[in-house]
């Protein structure tokens, strides 16, 4: 029953894996029909020499940083909320759900809508409060700032709804005896809420930390890298190299470097797993 | 109402809960709002409340010479498709892989689960060169593939998760009394697994929706899907918000519905079953 599916994904992941392997040795020309030139080891000598990667990896990791950071903080938060609420936690975690069902391209264009200078709501508050008068997707700074924020919206409700699931696992019991104790809640939640549901922030952690270098589409939509290459994120040049510039052999040398941390991801996702299930 | 659940006071409470409603809520209401907004009122210079709805903006999309329709049902079709190849191969071997006991079987695991989360970037570039190659570009079909890429993975891993948590006594019992491998799989299994299924196909059908990426890559004239009609508008010069938050409201309305319908089964689906 396993083989048509495993035959297809073979398919569709084995001939496009080794294919970029074989690229990044290349020089891959579509000018005039598809041309291979081999190179060696060039494309992978300009992949640890070249600033611009450099560049787009340090702003990647503080991308990472900062919307993953955001993203832990703010959903337990929101899950702590929710958790304590006494009735119509239904409802108030389905509204706070809605926004990771929305495509990455309407968040931007809501990010763009909202900020837009001359008639964006967010724009005109900031404006009027006196707190940033400027054109905020235009401005090096607060565009990296927009982005991080865009996708901080879209994804903490993920975090939430993934630490909300954890919540129910916490001991009830012991939570109750220190309150006897007379435990204060920063207490309750240093000792035994937090520690309790560990693992669970951990896959959280995981699977944020995937997706933060599968997508790009909103960046692509709203600065595209800019103003100044300020946003641009290695997916984001990665797509310039490989589309703008149809340097494809070099563009596959970078994108292995993207796959090998998107296993280094995957392998701590599948140990996580083994854990648990030992655990259970 | 258990004591442990009673905690800081319950004004700070609401008060924080208000303004994570407000920071989540306000976009799309703005947007939903403002696609029923005469556009003299979307660019006025202060944002405003009140005024009289229209539906211009819907109407002009669906009637003008380059209307929605054709985004609109490439990316059903191709978002369609590519769910049920993946539903259905998913299902198949996700009942396999859970029944099975075969050594390097955290290999195949493995496999399957880098393959879902290799970065979209990396993916496109040996995918374009391929389908180059195939003349798949601007094809529903190549479309449908590079879902694939992404959704049949998924759909394994998660199937294998959610066929996990059912005992295979069920099936064995069926067995017992008489009723073959595939007999016991179809009438007593499958019943069993129909909110996984839901949940798979939704989550499924919601990635290649909005999906962006891929799209902008591989898609032709003929091909482009809703997506791609939000960025076409977003890059002109002299934005037609109006029209842009109307194709806004539509790409996320059905989705977020059908989310949410599958609520209880959604940490699963989105941990790929590591969390229930």
């Amino acid at each position: 029953m396993m083989s048509p599916a495993l035959f297809l994904l073979a398919l569709i992941t084995l001939v496009p894996f080794f294919s970029i392997i074989w690229m990044s040795f290349n020089d891959v020309s579509l000018m005039g029909g598809l041309a291979f030139e081999f190179s060696g080891l060039d494309n992978w000598q300009r992949v640890f020499t070249d600033p611009d990667i450099r560049s787009s990896w340090l702003i990647s990791l503080v991308y990472f940083l900062a919307t993953v950071g955001l993203e832990m903080v703010i959903g337990t938060v929101m899950a702590l909320l929710v958790y304590s609420l006494t009735r119509g936690s239904n409802i108030i975690i389905s509204l706070l759900l809605i926004p990771m069902f929305i495509a990455p391209v309407i968040v931007g264009l809501l990010g763009r809508f909202m900020l837009d200078p001359s008639h964006g709501l967010y724009a005109w508050m900031l404006n009027e409060s006196g707190l940033f008068d400027g054109n905020i997707l235009g401005s090096v700074g607060s565009a990296m700032v927009a982005v991080i924020l865009m996708d901080v919206w879209e994804w903490t409700p993920l975090v939430a709804l993934i630490v909300l699931a954890g919540l129910t696992s916490v001991p009830e019991d012991v939570l109750e005896a220190a309150e006897m104790d007379g435990a204060r809640y920063g207490q309750k939640l240093l000792y035994i809420i937090l520690p309790s549901i560990s693992n669970i922030l951990l896959v959280a952690l995981l699977i944020r930390a995937m997706d933060a270098i599968r997508f790009f589409a909103i960046i692509f939509i709203t600065t595209n890298g800019g103003p100044a290459d300020s946003t641009k994120i290695i997916p984001i040049r990665l797509y310039d190299i490989a589309f703008r510039f149809f340097d494809l052999g070099y563009a596959a040398a970078v994108g292995i470097t993207m796959l090998v941390f998107s296993i280094m991801v995957a392998t701590a996702f599948t140990k996580l797993l083994k854990r648990q299930e030992k655990a259970s | 109402m258990t004591a442990s659940k009673r905690w800081l006071p319950l004004t700070f409470k609401i008060a924080l809960l208000t303004l994570l409603l407000l920071w989540t809520l306000i976009p799309i209401i703005w947007m939903v709002l403002s696609s029923f907004k005469p556009n003299t009122i979307i660019t006025a210079d202060t944002p405003q409340v009140f005024f009289t709805p229209t539906l211009e903006h819907y109407v002009s999309l669906f009637s003008s010479g380059n209307s929605l329709w054709p985004y609109l049902l490439n990316s059903l079709f191709i978002a369609g498709t590519s769910t049920l190849i993946a539903v259905v191969l998913g299902c198949m071997a996700g009942f396999g892989l859970s029944r099975i006991r075969i050594k390097g079987k955290q290999h195949l695991a493995f496999w399957i689960i880098s393959t879902r989360m290799a970065p979209i970037a990396a993916v496109i570039v040996p995918l374009y060169l391929l389908f180059r190659y195939l003349y798949l570009l601007d094809t529903h079909a190549g479309l449908i593939v590079a879902y694939l890429s992404f959704n049949l993975p998924f759909a394994i891993w998660l199937m294998t998760a959610f066929f996990d948590d059912l005992p295979p006594d069920l099936e064995e019992a069926a067995m017992i009394d008489g009723a073959t491998k595939f007999q016991a799989f179809r009438h007593v299994v499958l019943p069993l697994m129909t909110p996984g299924l839901v949940t798979t196909a939704i989550l499924c059908f919601i990635f290649a929706w909005n999906d962006y990426a891929f799209a902008q890559t591989f898609s032709g004239p003929s091909t482009q899907t809703i997506p791609i009609a939000a960025a076409q508008l977003l890059t002109q010069t002299g934005i037609d918000w109006g029209k842009l938050l109307a194709i806004g409201t539509i790409v996320v309305c059905p989705m977020a519905i059908a989310g949410l319908l599958v609520k209880r089964w959604l940490v699963q689906g989105l941990t790929l079953g590591a969390v229930k």
